[in-house]
């Protein structure tokens, strides 16, 4: 009989630490309580360590209760990261079901300024005329040299046209007529590049 | 232009997979120079050489391809006005090396029949990393019967080498005439017209 009225709450003692709930504390509590009054029916010299035994079990309780609230803190943060992770991941593969249509296409993201947005023909036109004019750069580069050099002479009615991009000529003698009908060649070839 | 200062104009193409240096082997011959950052050419590009052969002053419009697949439908269109081909392969790269066979393919369908090819195991200055040996390189150039050298553009090994032996291989088969600038094909990039001086008339 007095076997089976202690038994529930002496199985609190039996308990892992990390499982311990305040409700088990006070049931050690009353354990402790009921041996000490035991203890205590035989003489007072027990009563400042009874005192000292009750401090430790509110110590006990408010720990107890401490650890509990935390693990429950931290089970919940990892449930709200938990369904967030999954609408995350629910809202992406919806997304790409409907973008990606087939195996051979790609998803744009709109957003992204670095995006690709002109097609294989127009870069092939713009390298083309790049590179032109890097060719016509070359020869104009090239010409202004032998100018400079002196190799070909300057043709007075060409200077007029040409002055305005290249006034480093200017300083060279006139040439023969010869030259000069060379030189409107020259220049033809340049205006033609222009209206390109 | 009515006057040129070169007597011939070769084009020649660099083709080869993404990243074997076929751009730096291309500034090292054009300027002499060689720069580490690796800056992958968008599309098709160009230098100029001119280079003394036999007594003759010849231009080279060398164009640099992009190694990428993504530009393949933009280069391809410029095999055809190739006269010389130049594969490149990298020595530390065995995929590189492996693709040969379909570099040469491309040739096949988009160049001209006679156009002048060359192989180049390029990188040869890192031989610590070397994957493919000489005699691979040697015995597949020997199975096409195409020439090889390999080159370093970073040591400046074999790259002038290269290209003067095959500007002079197309040399040989040109028949001996006057340079003609018209049978320049602007639309495909060699709109390079030179003139020759004539100080004294």
């Amino acid at each position: 009989m007095e076997f089976g009225d202690e038994s529930s709450p002496a199985l609190a003692f039996e308990k892992d630490a990390f499982e311990l709930t305040a409700e088990d504390v006070y049931d050690i509590s009353y354990v402790i309580g009921r041996d000490l009054l035991k203890i205590s029916r035989t003489g007072d010299e027990v009563s400042d360590l009874q005192f000292r035994i009750v401090r430790v079990l509110e110590m006990f309780e408010t720990l107890v209760n401490k650890y509990n609230l935390s693990v429950e803190e931290l089970r919940m943060e990892r449930d709200n990261l938990k369904s967030e992770l999954d609408r995350i991941v629910k809202e992406s593969s919806c997304g790409q079901a409907t973008h990606t249509a087939g195996p051979n296409q790609l998803v744009v993201d709109l957003t992204d300024p670095n995006r690709p947005r002109f097609t294989m023909q127009e870069l092939k036109e713009v390298l083309q005329e790049r590179n032109q004019l890097k060719a016509q750069l070359m020869v104009a580069q090239e010409e202004l040299q032998l100018y400079k050099s002196g190799i070909l002479p300057r043709a007075e009615p060409a200077m007029v046209e040409v002055d305005l991009e290249t006034p480093a000529a200017t300083e060279h003698s006139p040439a023969t007529i010869n030259d000069a009908k060379e030189e409107k060649t020259t220049i033809g070839k340049l205006f033609s590049f222009r209206r390109k | 232009m009515a006057k040129k200062t070169y007597d011939l104009l070769f084009k020649l193409l660099l083709i080869g997979d993404s990243g074997v240096g076929k751009t730096c082997v291309l500034f090292r011959f054009s300027d002499d120079a060689f720069n580490t950052t690796f800056i992958s050419t968008i599309g098709i590009d160009f230098k100029i050489k001119t280079v003394e052969l036999q007594g003759k002053k010849i231009k080279l419009q060398i164009w640099d391809t992009a190694g990428q697949e993504r530009f393949h439908t933009i280069t391809t269109s410029y095999y055809r006005g190739a006269m010389g081909i130049m594969l490149v392969y990298d020595i530390t790269n065995a995929k590189s090396f492996e693709n040969i066979s379909k570099w040469l393919r491309n040739i096949d369908e988009h160049a001209n029949e006679d156009v002048e090819r060359m192989l180049l195991g390029n990188k040869c200055d890192m031989e610590d990393k070397r994957v493919v040996p000489k005699a691979k390189g040697e015995q597949i150039a020997r199975e096409h019967g195409i020439r090889f050298f390999e080159t370093s553009a970073k040591a400046n090994i074999s790259i002038e080498k290269a290209f003067l032996t095959l500007a002079e291989d197309i040399l040989r088969k040109t028949p001996v005439k006057e340079p003609n600038s018209e049978n320049v094909d602007i639309s495909s990039g060699s709109g390079v017209t030179g003139w020759k001086s004539k100080c004294c008339s």
